[in-house]
């Protein structure tokens, strides 16, 4: 049960947004088809589709190679994250035209305005977010898969 | 069986079990660790507490996106 950790790791990794990304998506789709909001689906899925999974697996395999030296719990790995994936999503999705700054706050998918005082709080709530995931998910599978 | 049986029955026993030394007790004592395992015992409370802790988080992150509704599928996106 040795072998291969690194794959193991990268497949529990993965298994959180490839689970959730199939939800995502019959969410924009009924958005924009049932309910009529212009919401550009194309290019808001590249960036979960294309960057978020292989990241989770990474960052996974990144845990089992470091935890020995460092001790840091899969919690509070996991909650380091969004430091590395809000930047990256925001930049890709402003480039693609997903995301719109204003004078006030900002505009997600043409549809889901946030306004700046919400940002930190909102930044806060995805390390919780991302905490509880990688605590109660991640973990268990790396428990499941034999690497933690 | 015969004599002659007992005493090959015998001694292929004593080929195949190894000698009962002469002093059977562990080479240290095993005391100490055995009140190390009996201290590492009550960490059940800390547990309690980050389960409450996660809770609580959890039960933040509902009121948040109850309160925010625009924020679910910006986490979706991260997700």
């Amino acid at each position: 049960m040795n072998t291969h950790q690194y794959l193991r790791a990268y497949l529990a990794g993965v298994f959180v947004p490839t689970l959730v990304l199939p939800l995502l998506l019959a969410v924009f789709i009924v958005a924009r088809i049932v309910l009529q909001v212009p919401v550009p689906i194309e290019q808001a899925m590249i960036f979960p589709m294309a960057v978020v999974p292989s990241l989770f697996g990474l960052w996974n395999m990144l845990w089992l190679g470091s935890h020995e030296r460092t001790h840091l719990s899969i919690g509070l790995h996991g909650a380091i994250l969004p430091l590395v994936l809000m930047p990256m999503g925001a930049t890709t999705a402003h480039c693609l035209g997903v995301l719109a700054f204003s004078s006030h706050g900002v505009t997600w998918f043409q549809a889901a305005y946030v306004p700046y005082a919400l940002i930190a709080p909102c930044f806060v709530a995805a390390l919780a977010a991302y905490y509880l995931v990688w605590k109660y998910i991640v973990g268990a599978l790396n428990r499941v898969l034999g690497i933690a | 069986m015969n004599t002659h049986d007992e005493d090959r029955l015998k001694r292929l026993l004593q080929q195949a079990l190894p000698p009962v030394e002469s002093d059977p007790e562990p080479g240290r004592d095993l005391w100490p660790a055995m009140l190390r395992r009996l201290d590492a015992r009550p960490a059940a409370a800390p547990l309690r507490f980050w389960a409450w802790f996660d809770a609580a988080l959890l039960a933040g992150l509902a009121a948040f996106a109850a309160l925010v509704p625009a924020s679910i599928p910006v986490f979706l996106y991260y997700l």
